[in-house]
């Protein structure tokens, strides 16, 4: 079994009197991609920037490769990269542009940030679109600049908060094999979906949550037994039995 | 620091991309220039129109009195008939028309007094005022004219001198000492004018760069709702970094947008010397200084942009007019000691000084420690209150 790269424990965040998350913990292995699954509302968000330093959780802690969120956030920020489930880019700007800048703010030097921004946007299948501005992209291509971005530095894990939402298969196709190419590189991944079949396809293991909590975790497989044959049971049935068919807000 | 410098330059360059705002916010300056050179730019001498309605037609007095009134280098003559003068009257499209009598010239050659009158709305405004004080002085000096002439003929009677010669002898000594006073008036100027540029510009400037105030409360907003600023903070960049990098951003902003407008000034009315063009600049700067950091204080409280932007448009206002800017605020009034903590109160007085006054920075100080420590102070509480999201420590 590969290292645990990722340790979450007890995580606890209220706002108000709301409990977005209560009492989350688990592992990522390094070299897995680990899917966190849930309804709206389910605290998926709030899990994630807690992980990425953005949010102190309430109680509990985080380790990131040995890094505690709580003492060491510069040092945990220095091995993550985000992908946001918005597309978090400087429309104004060229493809280019936007992945040299935020490879300087995660402490590249020029060079190095043109080198990776390069190397990163020729994987995505952007390269002759390298300076083109971002606002004249189509859909796809920007959740591709998106995931490009959160490349940049080479991150030893990477938060991909539903990265394919809204993109043409092509696009999509050209994501999974992103991912599972830096999976096989040995990077992590903490991957978010509402795609249950992206999730049977991309994770090794996933977490199913609701109301701030873990209700299930395991493999692909491990969920589905617990239901019925694997191979003609869905992910999504398993998702859909346990948080049930309320509509969420 | 070089992160926040990054920032810095990030944005520049996206304004500098953005076509139309880099259009719009350097033809703002050009703009607001044209406006005050229409305001301020002709001459600031006093030039008017005399409406006259003269009853006595081909008379040699009423002719002489509108011949002289038209000399006048700062007024012109309009003869009108007495309908058109009374329905411009009536409608306000003049203050005020001097009326020559039918028998203006007959009683002044009989030996007679008469009298011009003075038909106005009100008090005939400002410029009806000066005109009626214009042609008094005209109608005195005709006075004084006749007058000498009555006396030199009456000291010539019975001298065989024919009336004609007196009366083109006379009027060509009047109009020698017209040309070359005994006691004449020489103007001197003591150090600049008192020209409407000088009031104004300091004030527009000011109002100018409080902008920046907008611009800057609009900045962390902007981020925030593309989502770059949460990813931003999931890199190295710190949120002291961030806000340096803003602050510089929109200060670098509103200097541009002042020095075209103070450049164009300069060309254009010729007030600055090189010297106080470059003081005038930096108190710009400090000025800019501070309102960008106030401007990030409104930033780091504020969930939309539509909120950024009114409540920087409300403090622009009330500093506008709590400053004096453009009307005076007695000195012994509550607001004017409210005034006090108005930045634009600070930043004018310290334009005026320079621009107007011939100040240097040294004159300034205390307005520039004012201005930079609300800069420093700003720049600390917006950090202070700032959240990344609701609920975080950052």
């Amino acid at each position: 079994m590969a290292e645990v790269f990722l340790v979450a424990q007890d995580l606890h965040k209220s706002f108000n009197e709301h409990k977005a998350v209560n009492g989350v913990s688990f592992t990522i292995h390094k070299g897995e991609i680990f899917g966190l699954l849930g309804p709206n509302g389910a605290g998926k968000t709030t899990t994630i920037r807690i992980l990425s330093t953005v949010l102190d959780p309430d109680r509990g802690d985080v380790t990131i490769g040995g890094y505690s969120i709580r003492d060491n956030a510069g040092a945990v920020r220095s091995l993550i990269g985000v992908c946001p489930q918005e597309l978090a880019l400087y429309a104004e700007l060229s493809a280019l542009d936007n992945m040299v800048f935020f490879g300087r703010m995660v402490g590249l030097s020029g060079r190095e940030a043109l080198a990776q921004a390069m190397n990163h946007l020729e994987l995505m299948g952007l390269a002759e679109r390298a300076k083109g501005k971002v606002n004249k992209f189509s859909g796809g291509m920007k959740r591709r600049v998106n995931l490009a971005i959160a490349l940049m530095g080479t991150p030893e894990l990477l938060f991909l908060d539903e990265p394919t939402v809204g993109i043409d298969p092509q696009s999509r196709n050209k994501i999974y094999e992103t991912i599972e190419a830096l999976r096989d590189k040995g990077m992590s991944i903490l991957y978010t979906t509402h795609y249950m079949e992206e999730a049977d396809r991309l994770c090794d293991r996933v977490a199913i949550m609701d109301g701030g909590q873990i209700i299930a975790m395991g493999t692909p497989d491990q969920l589905k037994s617990q239901i019925g044959p694997p191979e003609q049971v869905t992910l999504e049935d398993v998702f859909l039995r346990l948080t049930g068919r309320t509509l969420r807000d | 620091m070089a992160r926040a410098l990054l920032v810095t330059i990030r944005e520049t360059r996206a304004y500098l991309h953005d076509r139309g705002e880099l259009a719009f916010s350097l033809l703002l300056p050009i703009a607001i220039f044209a406006l005050m050179y229409g305001a301020f730019g002709g001459e600031s001498m006093f030039h008017g129109t005399a409406y006259v309605v003269n009853q006595d037609v081909d008379g040699a007095y009423s002719t002489r009195l509108i011949e002289r009134l038209d000399e006048l280098d700062n007024l012109d003559v309009s003869l009108l008939s007495w309908p058109e003068a009374s329905a411009k009257l009536r409608r306000s499209d003049v203050l005020l028309v001097v009326c020559i009598p039918e028998d203006f010239s007959a009683r002044l050659t009989s030996g007679w007094p008469t009298q011009l009158v003075f038909r106005q709305r009100g008090n005939g405004g400002d410029e009806g005022q000066i005109v009626a004080s214009l042609v008094r002085g005209v109608a005195d000096e005709i006075s004084q004219e006749i007058q000498v002439e009555r006396q030199v003929q009456r000291a010539l009677v019975g001298k065989g001198i024919g009336q004609e010669k007196i009366q083109t002898t006379v009027q060509k000594l009047l109009d020698r000492e017209r040309e070359f006073p005994i006691v004449g008036v020489s103007e001197e100027t003591i150090g600049t004018g008192v020209d409407p540029v000088y009031q104004f510009l300091p004030g527009i400037v000011t109002m100018f760069v409080l902008f920046s105030i907008t611009l800057s409360a609009r900045a962390i907003v902007e981020e925030r709702r593309k989502g770059t600023l949460e990813r931003l903070l999931t890199t190295r960049l710190r949120v002291g970094e961030l806000f340096v990098g803003k602050f510089l951003a929109s200060v670098s902003r509103g200097l541009l947008q002042t020095f075209i407008l103070l450049a164009l000034a300069y060309v254009v009315f010729q007030i600055f010397t090189p010297l106080s063009f470059i003081q005038a600049l930096v108190v710009a700067l400090f000025f800019a200084a501070a309102g960008s950091a106030l401007g990030l204080v409104i930033a780091s409280i504020v969930r939309t942009e539509d909120a950024a932007s009114w409540i920087a448009v409300f403090f622009t206002m009330a500093m506008v007019m709590l400053s004096g800017t453009f009307f005076p605020i007695p000195e012994d009034s509550i607001l004017y000691t409210i005034g006090k903590l108005s930045i634009n109160t600070h930043a004018n007085v310290a334009l005026k000084t320079v621009i107007a006054e011939g100040g240097s920075l040294a004159d300034v100080g205390l307005e520039l420690t004012i201005l930079a420590g609300v800069a420093v102070v700003g720049l600390i509480l917006s950090r202070i209150l700032f959240r990344v999201v609701p609920g975080s420590n950052r």
